[in-house]
């Protein structure tokens, strides 16, 4: 009991050494995406480089930042009086920093990303007026990249498990009435009001009840609950405890695939440290609240996201969805009322405990409160994972936080909420994000993907690869889906492949109605999306496939057509070569040209074609593409 | 409870769903994967409704019934998504016929389903004539498919001893898997796989038994489709008769419904769908009674052999020869799978006819094994099975058997009397807790063989004997006072060998069951251990011919090419050869769709219908037929005349390629027009485009950019005043008649190929026999080819249908044997 209280002392303590570190300070971010980019050699670097020069420092290896375009990244104090951020930091760079910055008096300006402690430094802005953190608000992220997620005195030191205790002294009704008054969704994908389902929950008889943390995360590209759990575990564990307190819940569980080796590690030392203080078991903190939890290990599968067939897969059976009602809320894992939530909205659930409702919903919009996080991707400048408030313009997170669009293109258009979802055409940027705007503009919320698209992508292309996604996800256990996405996406193969028909358009309008209105499961009801949306906001393109057989972006590989400008080719004789159909003829020195039949478009001769002559172009339809090699080639000359 | 359905005010019951009530009050709702046997699942989505206050499509199956509801079911919405819906699950089944516009003519002409390896149209599928899919369809009005269907090819699975398996239909409803799962507490069958590549199947590859199955065969009884299917009765079609009875096989006395047709048992299932029953009764049964041996005629022994015989003469025989042990030596031995009836006759045979105490009545154990001594003194008997060692026997002055198969016992004996079966009568049995069940006749005895109270009651009247007067089964119970027993329609416990077929009975009247239902000999037995005896045809001799290429082109089509030198050197357009794939195989005629004098070899397409069909298919390259015998028939006649149209159709599609080839060559214009059910049954796309001066290949289902029958193309040019001068035309007699009736208004002279109709191919068996232009011809020897518009189609189908009957009750008995050849070969592809 009083273990809880003496740990916070103690956290106090460990957190000194972090604030008023008398030996400089790393925080390296090591999560699965700084791994990738390669913080173990920088870790590596940096450890034998202060054993070689027999610096005492301390290196903590903590979550991630969310700065993906410049990972990895390192936030290094020398001092309370001289702490920064840097980014893209290699083996070298660290050393360099090492020498220059900690050893010496030059902060390495040019690889800050910005100073985290107050006070001038040497013209190092603040890191959170960097252009990728302005518009951000980070709260359920505010510990990732700043706390060693395996020191739970860390997380106690920053208030963690105070919303706990808040919680136990309200008691049960009016925690539901705080979280209600918060006005707090789901964070998975539909947004539903989360007191609705503790409500239904807690009236439907039947003992014992769970509660289970959907961790599955299956959206190709989205990893916003991966990041969340490596960075800050305690957070997530917290909401659990929040949650299964007012519900009743003595079990609880964790469903987390198993392609996330460190988000499962995170995890299961977190519990252990839960047990150590008491925080699970019997009559947690004196209150008479008893509970446990579970990790399972999904297989990966997309569609054991869906509650059902997650509950399904818990209890060791094939992974399929079951029709409802009735609802998980009175009647899940066996038989037993059951709450599935989100690892995000279980984030929230300390903050709005500690902080208050008023404090929650001072953030977002009049239907979406609070902050969301997303994994923003695709071509646009700084990728990332972000947290913004709620109703912010799709036009802000583009440009503002993720810096518009390289290489000069122009935006095309965004797709939210991953294959379930659709995608918001560029004159809608001004649209707020929020789960009402989305839906009505024919996508949704999700669970935080955000894929930049820009004038390279074509939309048929785009709700193939999409539909090809949920096509092989599919249970196969009901028809409209498992059919119906199968079927659409060989009327979308047609028409990339500019076999298509105009009649098809309509038949590919009415098979994703069908599919989104019989389809079993939310996978199914979603998979048109893509469809729907790019048939909406981008028919023309769809048009021209089919009449002019072009695609516009040049992405429809059956729709285009290499040739040679006899002007530019030198007879060289390159593409000749590359050529793996021998399609290409034509004598030394003299221009070649290509045999349309025999090309199968596979674009070997465009590479091959020296980029001084960049003789080879594109047909599509009526347009003509050179490429810009030349342009570039002859200025470099 | 009470909701409102379609404005129609119901009650309903607690938990009932909302589609159980309305189908309780007479409102129909479509259903697919439902059965009233089974837990909802809400898989088809067919069963959507409309209710208020609720978002989207409920499914009526998985919603239970709500006071208040104000359900819709028939609303436009609802009827657009349903049919959407239908026409997606239609996309993975073989649904050619669904949309076929000639539907209504072709069931005229050929109601029944043709055999086929794999299905690929409910006129090769096996569950034609008793399919719902195919009904809503029809109610649905379905006549296109969105996009072309997608024909999964996979092969047959043969590896459970009496279940077919063809996934190629499979509409994943899940029914099997639930049943499995409910009837066997754990699923030897479960789906597998994600996305459109889920099928039903055994987990890890494993084989049925393995997986756990227990071959209780409910599966079969609950799909909905003719995916899967008992082997035996595959090809049976619709049952005339269905009969509600119980199983003797042991005393657990399961209600069955024996089905049968013509007078003969084709199979079995269980009354009470909620209850599993064991391999004996689901699927022994017909092959027990028709197995190899049947004894049919009565036999007495003379001069020292025995001698086939009438029953009156067998009776007054044995009348004869019991006189001199009347009170002195006699015993009678039964054992108690004989009904109440019979026995009760037997006891008072013995005692009051032959004066005897020694009436035994054996009760079979476990296994159903009965075996005694006979009584001390014993010198005439009358056993009826095989109860008694051979060492007993020889010391016998007198021994009549009465039984069903041929045992040691009989062979010694002075007289054999064939007995009818369980399924060949009426009458009364014990079960095992001491309950009466009811016998009831289901089918007729082979032969001569009657019931056993007949046989004894004739002796005993032959014997001078009063009392023995009875007319039928009732008159005996009226004698004993016997109410009517009940059928044992519902049980708590599932009997012990259907949910563990190593429990099963081994024996019936001391015959091994087994020895009778070659499948069984695959399934182990508790104290036997698993003999999985596999009757294996090894490619034996070295003589014959040689396959030197073999390809399957489109499902059940193969392309074979065989190694004959002279045939290939005087083959001509339009001739067949005869082909005997072993010593023993029937003759079978296949058109020849190429050859190679200078390689020596000839090119068959060989469509992959029946027994013949399937054995040469089921070769490998480097196999050997045993003989081969050809070219026969008169050679299409070539001549230059214009503009020639060859049709084909099925394996029509390669055979008439020689024709094509020759007319080209003879310098005509040849529109070359084939036609198949769908895309994935064309084949010889490019072979034909090459030489063909114009190719159109039609699909029946829409699904190629012609939609229809080669017919509708040849009768469109000749309406558009296109000029034909000849038609050849060479698919199933359906299509060359269609063919027939467009250009007959022409006039335009057309000859059609009647190869598909030949049996043996020697003009001797009369299969083959057509009459043309009002005059009797064989196809084989006259033809192949016939002035289509001379030829009477009408005889012609009424002809095949009666030897297709016949062929398929030849098939039903040589399936299991032909089932281990095929998987001796490893020819998993095979039907
Ligand atoms: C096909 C499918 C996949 C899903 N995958 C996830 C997932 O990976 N993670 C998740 O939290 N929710 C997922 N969901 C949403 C969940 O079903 C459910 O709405 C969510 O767990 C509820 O939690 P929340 O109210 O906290 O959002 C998925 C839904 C569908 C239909
Ligand atoms: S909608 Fe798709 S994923 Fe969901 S149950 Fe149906 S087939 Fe399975
Ligand atoms: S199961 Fe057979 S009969 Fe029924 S619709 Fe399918 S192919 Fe036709
Ligand atoms: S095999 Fe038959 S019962 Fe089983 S899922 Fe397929 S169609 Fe349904
Ligand atoms: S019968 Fe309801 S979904 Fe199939």
């Amino acid at each position: 009991m009083s273990s809880l209280r003496e740990a916070y002392r103690k956290a106090q303590a460990e957190w000194q050494k972090i604030e008023n570190s008398e030996v400089p300070l790393f925080l390296v971010g090591a999560a699965t995406c700084g791994r990738a980019a390669g913080s173990g050699e920088v870790l590596e670097a940096l450890r034998s480089e202060l054993d070689a020069r027999s610096v005492e420092a301390r290196v903590i290896e903590v979550g991630c930042l969310g700065l993906c375009s410049f990972e990895p990244t390192v936030v290094v104090r020398k001092d309370s009086a001289a702490t920064v951020c840097y980014g893209n930091v290699g083996p070298d760079r660290i050393v360099g920093i090492l020498e220059n910055f900690v050893m010496g008096d030059d902060p390495c300006a040019e690889w800050a990303l910005g100073k985290m402690s107050p006070g001038e430094l040497d013209g190092i802005g603040d890191f959170y007026d960097h252009p990728m953190l302005r518009r951000q608000v980070r709260n359920v992220l505010q510990n990732c990249g700043l706390i060693d997620p395996e020191n739970p005195y860390h997380y106690l030191a920053r208030e963690g498990y105070r919303g706990l205790l808040r919680a136990l002294e309200l008691g049960p009704d009016r925690v539901l009435e705080e979280v209600k008054a918060s006005g707090l969704r789901g964070r998975g994908g539909a947004g539903f009001p989360t007191w609705q389902k503790w409500e239904a929950c807690r009236n439907a008889p039947g003992e014992p009840k769970y509660l289970i943390c959907n961790a599955d995360e299956g959206d190709p590209g989205a990893f916003m609950n991966r990041s969340l759990i490596e960075g800050d575990p305690h957070a997530v564990l917290e909401g659990m405890l929040i949650a299964a307190f007012t519900l009743g819940a003595s079990q609880g569980y964790i469903y987390c695939r198993a392609e996330y080796p460190l988000a499962l590690h995170r995890l299961e030392v977190a519990i252990g440290q839960m047990r150590d203080l008491g925080l699970l078991g019997q009559d947690i903190e004196g209150s008479g609240f008893s509970f446990d939890l579970t990790i399972k290990k999904g297989a990966g599968a997309f569609v054991c996201g869906e509650e059902t067939a997650l509950i399904a897969s818990i209890e060791g059976l094939r992974g399929m969805p079951r029709p409802r009602p009735p609802y998980p809320a009175v009647s899940g894992l066996r038989g037993k009322p059951t709450v599935i939530q989100n690892v995000e909205t279980l984030g929230n659930l300390p903050l709005i405990l500690r902080r208050g409702p008023e404090w929650f919903s001072q953030y977002g919009s009049e239907s979406s409160k609070g902050t969301k996080t997303f994994a923003l991707a695709g071509k646009i400048n700084r990728t990332g994972l972000i947290e913004v408030t709620m109703g912010i313009t799709l036009k802000d997170i583009v440009y503002d936080v993720g810096g518009g669009i390289p290489g000069g293109k122009a935006l095309k258009a965004v797709q939210t909420g991953g294959p379930s979802g659709g995608c918001i055409p560029a004159e809608k940027m001004d649209m707020p994000v929020d789960y009402e705007s989305l839906r009505e503009a024919g996508s949704m919320m999700g669970s935080g993907g955000m894929i930049v698209l820009d004038e390279d992508t074509c939309a048929v292309d785009m709700a193939k690869y999409f539909l090809s996604f949920t096509q092989e996800e599919s249970c196969g256990k009901c028809a409209p889906c498992r059919v119906g996405t199968r079927a659409m996406l060989s009327i979308l193969e047609r028409i990339a492949a500019g076999e298509g028909e105009m009649a098809d358009l309509d038949r590919l309008g009415e098979m994703a109605r069908t599919v989104k209105d019989a389809s079993l499961c939310g996978l199914g009801q979603t998979a048109p999306n893509p469809v729907l949306t790019t048939l909406r906001y981008f028919r023309k393109e769809y048009e021209e496939h089919i009449e002019k057989r072009q695609c516009g972006a040049f992405v429809c590989n059956r729709l285009l057509r290499y040739n040679i400008d006899a002007d530019r080719c030198s007879g060289c004789g390159a593409c000749v070569r590359a050529c793996p159909v021998d399609a290409i003829s034509g004598e030394r020195k003299k221009a070649h040209v290509i045999d349309q039949e025999t090309c199968v478009q596979c674009g070997a001769c465009l590479t091959a074609c020296p980029d001084i002559y960049a003789a080879v172009y594109r047909r599509s339809g009526e347009l003509v593409r050179y490429e810009e090699r030349r342009e570039k080639a002859e200025k470099a000359i | 409870m009470k909701l409102t359905i379609d404005g129609k005010t119901v009650s309903a019951r607690e938990g009932e769903t909302i589609l159980d009530c309305a189908l309780r009050h007479d409102i129909s709702i479509p259903h697919l994967c439902t059965h009233s046997a089974l837990p909802p699942f809400g898989a088809c989505r067919l069963c959507l409704v409309e209710i208020e206050g609720m978002r989207g499509y409920p499914t009526s199956c998985t919603t239970p019934a709500e006071d208040g509801m104000v359900v819709r079911t028939d609303t436009e919405a609802l009827g657009g998504l349903r049919r959407n819906i239908l026409s997606l699950i239609m996309l993975e089944h073989p649904s050619a016929c669904l949309v076929c516009a000639k539907r209504e003519l072709c069931d005229q002409y050929r109601p029944e389903a043709e055999k086929a390896g794999r299905t690929t149209g409910c006129h090769t599928c096996n569950n034609k004539e008793i399919c719902d899919v195919r009904v809503m369809a029809e109610e649905f009005g379905l006549s296109e498919l969105p996009v072309p269907p997608i024909y999964h090819e996979r092969p047959v699975e043969r590896s459970n001893p009496f279940i077919d398996r063809d996934l190629n239909l499979c509409i994943l409803c899940g029914r099997c898997v639930r049943i499995c799962r409910h009837h066997q507490e754990m699923t030897a069958i479960d789906f597998i796989g994600r996305g459109s590549k889920t099928r039903i199947g055994e987990a890890f590859g494993r084989s049925p038994y393995e997986a756990g199955c227990q071959f209780c065969g409910a599966c079969v009884d609950v799909c909905p489709t003719g995916s899967l299917c008992d082997r035996y009765a595959k090809w049976r079609g619709r049952p005339e008769r269905r009969t509600a009875t119980t199983c003797l096989f042991c005393n657990a006395a399961c209600a069955l419904e024996l089905q049968s047709s013509g007078g003969e048992l084709i199979g079995a299932k269980a009354v009470d769908e909620t209850t599993p029953i064991c391999v004996l009764g689901r699927f022994a049964i017909p092959e027990f009674l028709y197995g190899a041996g049947r004894l049919r005629v009565p036999v007495v022994r003379a001069d020292g052999s025995l001698r086939e015989t009438q029953w009156k003469e067998a009776i007054e025989a044995a009348a004869e020869k019991l006189r001199p042990y009347v009170g002195s030596g006699f015993a009678l031995v039964c054992d108690t799978t004989s009904t109440l009836q019979d026995r009760y006759i037997f006891r008072k045979f013995a005692r009051e006819v032959m004066r005897s105490e020694n009436f035994v009545e054996i009760e079979p154990d476990a296994r159903g094994a009965s075996r005694v001594e006979l009584p001390p003194g014993t010198k005439a008997a009358l056993l009826t099975g095989d109860f008694v060692d051979a060492g007993q026997l020889e010391p016998l002055e007198l021994l009549i058997v009465q039984d069903c198969y041929p045992t040691p016992a009989s062979e010694h004996a002075d007289i054999v009397l064939p007995v009818a079966l369980f399924p060949e009568v009426d009458g009364t049995l014990m079960d095992v807790s001491g309950r009466e069940r009811p016998l009831r006749k289901a089918c007729e005895p082979p032969g001569q063989a009657r019931p056993e109270w007949w046989i004894v009651a004739e002796i005993a009247k032959a014997m001078g004997a009063e009392g023995f007067a009875y007319d039928s089964v009732a008159t005996i119970s009226r004698e004993v006072g016997k109410s009517t027993a009940e059928l044992l329609t519902e049980r708590d416990e599932a009997p012990p060998a259907a949910t563990d077929v190593k429990r099963r009975r081994a024996y019936f009247r001391g015959h091994r069951i087994d020895e009778k239902v070659p499948g069984l000999r695959e399934l182990p037995l508790d104290d036997a251990p698993a003999s999985a005896r596999r009757v294996g045809v090894e490619a034996e001799s070295a003589g014959g011919f040689r396959i030197v290429q073999k390809r399957e082109v489109a499902p059940n089509i193969h392309e074979i090419v065989i190694e004959a030198p002279g045939i290939a050197k005087k083959a001509q357009p339009g001739q067949f050869v005869i082909v005997m794939v072993d010593e023993t195989s029937e003759r079978a005629p296949y058109t020849l769709s190429d050859w190679d004098a200078e390689e020596g070899t000839i090119t068959l397409v060989v469509l992959e219908v029946g027994h013949s069909s399937r054995k040469l298919t089921v070769l490998r390259e480097g196999d050997r037929v045993a003989h081969l015998a050809g070219p026969l028939g008169i050679p299409a006649e070539v001549d230059r005349l214009g503009t020639v149209v060859v049709a084909g159709g099925c394996y029509g599609i390669g055979a008439i390629i020689p024709i094509a080839r020759a007319m080209r060559e003879a310098g005509n214009r040849v529109i070359g027009i084939v036609e198949a059910r769908s895309h994935y049954l064309h084949y010889f796309g490019q072979k034909l485009e090459a030489i063909c001066d114009e190719l159109i290949q039609t699909a029946i289902d829409g699904s190629m950019p012609t939609k229809g029958h080669a017919a509708d193309v040849i009768g469109e040019k000749l309406r558009a005043g296109e000029k034909v001068d000849r038609v050849v035309v060479i698919g199933c007699p359906f299509m060359m008649m269609l063919v027939a009736r467009e250009t007959q208004p022409f006039r335009v002279k057309t000859l059609a190929a009647l190869n598909s109709i030949m049996l043996d191919g020697t003009g001797m068996c009369g299969a083959c026999r057509v009459s043309v232009g009002g005059k009797t011809k064989f196809a084989c020897v006259d033809g192949p080819f016939f002035d289509a518009h001379l030829i009477d189609w009408d005889e012609l189908f009424t002809r095949r249908r009666a030897y297709a009957a016949h062929e398929v009750r030849a098939v039903g008995r040589t399936e299991s044997v032909a089932l281990h050849a095929c998987e001796a070969h490893g020819a998993g592809a095979a039907r």
